[in-house]
């Protein structure tokens, strides 16, 4: 193949993409669709169910207080403080409960993983910047809160190309 | 020269028509590391890789943490091949302990190490497109790669930085309705990648730059202990996945590609050719894959090695063979850890292969050696 003919070929192939659906996800418009609510685990059967790894959700109703998730996180990004609450559950008896440094989470799930009371899960949000240090830090009533997440676009592949739709 | 100072410090006799260049630790045709060279007008008399900016000290960490939480930090030297990564400390572990793995999670394994593969060499491609000025080369597969990187995050629940493997499976089922979203996707990917070859693999500019510069010769090749893409470049059929088959891929049928030339333009050329394979490996796993069934086998909190013991693992990552040496004392934390990685082996053809070069060569040749600075470091 004549040096010519190579690169009017190499032209022609990107001039093709003039027709072709653009690709780009138009990030704070749109945003990915995911499966799920989010990792979650289940402890009886020893295996997580699939979904983002995003910020946690805790369930106030099933903490125990019994730490496992902070010593699980030790090594690793040690995130997990455990902190007095002053509303005492019937089973927390020792009114302690996992707050969440976001800006030392590394999104791993192996907290998840380790609570045998489905109270720690994690959910689809992502979006956890702050202004300060201490805007990353969640308490346990935060973590309380589920995330309002408007996440509809998909990757959709036409005759076209492939697009978010 | 005297020997004991570090490298670019040590004496030299002033010679005139020398210079010496220091591309690198900043420069952005470099990475992070920091490549000496002595030039001669415009051609490359000698050359010296100075790596080391970015050790973070991951075998030591590791014999800090016990078996599981190990898992997060080991997967940060290449965060792009981060299942590859943690495929040979997973098997280790597993022999170790002393667990065997479900059929389904073998597979799922098989599927999420191949679509990594994927995603690190087209990052691989993007940035080697920019080292030539080919900026188009660097759109497509850095948008491309967002099809498998889709995938990832469906199946493993993180863009990057999985955690996926542990010992004893994967640590979650692929979610409903996966295997027809990933056949698609795949399907769509290979067509994409197919048409690199008119824009970049067939370009008369690009084989003008690339072909018969830095020529690695099959002897030396093997002499030298280069593996991976650099090794199937030169002529030698050595693939892990077909030579020493893990987990179910003795059950797939994987076709090598091999290449005589051993120029950069036959180094750049074999990833994207395995990307193809690695397409064809993912549909064959998906149809022999178990349609139900357990993918992970339950472990005990806190796992123990089983006395004084020691193994050594291995697996075909995005830039070569990758190794992986436990030491157990049977306590929680293994005894000692040691990685031995593709990236820094393929680092010790480089003053071979630069010397006689023009310097306006050297990005290619440097980046077509499928070098991770980061994961060279450990």
């Amino acid at each position: 193949m004549g040096t010519a003919t190579g690169i009017i070929r190499a032209l022609n192939s990107g001039i093709k993409h003039i027709a072709i659906k653009r690709f780009t996800l138009r990030y704070p418009e749109e945003k990915l669709k995911f499966v799920g609510d989010g990792y979650q685990f289940d402890p009886s059967a020893g295996v997580g169910i699939a979904g983002l790894k995003g910020r946690h959700m805790l369930f106030h109703d099933h903490c125990t207080g019994c730490q496992l998730c902070s010593i699980a996180c030790e090594g690793v990004a040690e995130a997990i403080a455990m902190v007095k609450v002053p509303d005492q559950q019937k089973q927390n008896k020792k009114s302690i409960m996992p707050q969440i440094d976001y800006g030392k989470c590394v999104f791993c799930g192996l907290c998840v993983d380790a609570c045998p009371f489905y109270a720690l899960y994690m959910t689809n949000d992502y979006e956890l910047s702050s202004f300060s240090k201490e805007g990353l830090i969640y308490t346990p009533a935060q973590l309380q809160v589920k995330p309002y997440v408007a996440q509809n676009s998909e990757i959709q592949i036409t005759s076209r190309g492939a697009t978010h739709g | 020269m005297t020997e004991q100072l570090p490298p670019g410090l040590a004496l030299q006799k002033v010679d005139e028509r020398i210079m010496t260049l220091n591309v690198g630790p900043q420069h952005p045709g470099s990475g992070h590391m920091r490549i000496i060279v002595q030039i001669d007008g415009d051609y490359i008399v000698a050359c010296d890789p100075d790596p080391g900016y970015v050790h973070r000290g991951e075998e030591k960490m590791a014999e800090y943490r016990n078996y599981i939480t190990n898992i997060p930090h080991l997967e940060r030297p290449v965060i792009h091949d981060s299942c590859n990564v943690l495929y040979p400390y997973v098997l280790g572990v597993e022999e170790l302990v002393g667990i065997e793995v479900p059929e389904r999670a073998k597979y799922v394994r098989v599927i999420a190490s191949e679509l990594n593969r994927c995603i690190y060499t087209m990052y691989w491609l993007a940035i080697y497109g920019i080292f030539l000025g080919h900026s188009t080369m660097f759109m497509w597969p850095a948008g491309d790669r967002e099809l498998l990187i889709d995938l990832m995050e469906k199946m493993s629940g993180a863009r990057v930085t999985h955690a996926h493997f542990v010992p004893g499976g994967v640590r979650n089922d692929l979610p409903p309705n996966f295997e027809d979203v990933c056949l698609r996707q795949v399907n769509y990917f290979e067509k994409r990648i197919k048409e690199y070859s008119a824009v970049f693999y067939d370009n008369p500019i690009l084989i003008a730059r690339t072909k018969d510069t830095g020529i690695l010769s099959r002897e030396d090749a093997i002499r030298l202990g280069t593996t991976g893409s650099v090794l199937r470049a030169s002529g030698v059929d050595y693939d892990l996945r077909k030579k020493e088959p893990y987990d179910v891929y003795e059950e797939l049928d994987v076709h090598t590609n091999v290449m005589k030339e051993g120029d950069s333009y036959a180094r750049s050329k074999i990833p994207w050719l395995d990307m193809l394979e690695s397409c064809n490996i993912i549909r064959q796993a998906l149809q022999k894959m178990p349609k139900s069934g357990s993918v992970r086998t339950k472990l005990k909190p806190n796992p123990k090695g089983k006395g004084l013991n020691s193994v050594y693992k291995r697996v075909e990552s995005g830039r070569g063979s990758l190794g992986c040496y436990i030491v157990s004392d049977g306590k929680t934390e293994p005894y000692r850890l040691k990685l031995s990685v593709g990236s820094f082996r393929n680092l010790i053809a480089l003053p071979y292969l630069l010397k006689g070069e023009k310097l306006g060569n050297m990005p290619s040749v440097y980046w077509s050696l499928n070098y991770w600075p980061v994961e060279a470091d450990r």
